[in-house]
């Protein structure tokens, strides 16, 4: 690699630093594994830059380093239990059937989220397992089309989706189970008396 | 309301939410939540918890974090 390429690399690749760090904050939910990630990351992106094609997504290649990382360091050290990749798409599609409520209970429930703060929304991610919360960050903080977060988790954009879907219906569920905490559901009760409005999802 | 269309809207909404839908796709869908209220408010709390969680990202790297990453960078150089 050329001088230029070199400083082009190194500019552009140190430009994500905020970002990486923000990501390994999710990952690790600590501050100290966050920075220690962080740093493997960046140790492995200058060691292998030579196999990197400039032009193409650097902050994807990049991703894909902390990614890796974190589960063959931290994942083990956390002892998460992993999660079967058995999921499928049927199994998401009929949940997604099965949730299908009254406006009326969206509401409610819209209503309770603009209650919640930044905090509450950090730690109902939080408490999601790390392929999930990996999967809703990489996509709503990050912005990464499917097809980006099929191949920084290394795995096919079906399965993505599935840890999209779940992911954000757990979250949701917290969410829900948070603003319930803080008695902000009292128009509930009254929402579902008018559930008959609905459009169920299954005829 | 025809119910397959409801059905259609809530498996694909997160894909019209995250941008992954053809003009074509994006559009039906679209058209169905114009229509159909109790998909509309499936659909609007769905992309407020998305735009909810887009707005954590937000910490920055520590000074010495970004200290340890560029001496090992210069060391890496150097060597």
């Amino acid at each position: 690699m050329s001088d230029t390429g070199e400083v082009t690399f190194e500019a552009e690749a140190l430009s994500y630093m905020d970002q990486l760090y923000a990501a390994a904050l999710r990952m690790t939910r600590n501050p100290a594994d966050a920075e220690d990630l962080v740093q493997e990351t960046y140790t492995k992106a200058f060691a292998a830059q030579d196999k990197f094609t400039m032009g193409t997504n650097l902050k994807a290649w990049l991703y894909r380093i902390q990614t890796n990382a974190f589960i063959n360091t931290y994942r083990k050290k956390q002892r998460e239990p992993k999660r079967s990749d058995a999921e499928n798409v049927e199994d998401w599609q009929l949940a997604a059937a099965a949730e299908h409520t009254s406006s009326g209970l969206a509401s409610a429930e819209d209503a309770a989220l603009d209650a919640l703060g930044d905090e509450d929304i950090k730690r109902a991610l939080s408490e999601l397992s790390a392929d999930f919360r990996m999967a809703v960050y990489l996509s709503d903080v990050e912005g990464f089309a499917y097809k980006e977060i099929a191949e920084i988790m290394d795995t096919p954009v079906g399965t993505v989706m599935s840890r999209l879907h779940r992911g954000r219906k757990l979250l949701r569920e917290k969410l829900r189970d948070y603003g319930a905490d803080r008695g902000l559901y009292e128009a509930r009760a009254a929402a579902r008396d008018t559930s008959s409005e609905a459009c169920r999802g299954k005829a | 309301m025809a119910k397959h269309e409801c059905q259609e809207a809530l498996d694909r909404l997160f894909e019209y939410i995250d941008g992954e839908l053809t003009p074509t796709e994006l559009e039906q869908i679209g058209e169905h939540l114009k229509e159909c209220p109790p998909c509309e408010a499936e659909h609007q709390l769905n992309d407020k918890i998305k735009r909810r969680v887009a707005a954590t990202g937000d910490e920055c790297a520590p000074e010495q974090l970004r200290e340890r990453i560029l001496e090992t960078i210069k060391s890496a150089r150097d060597a």
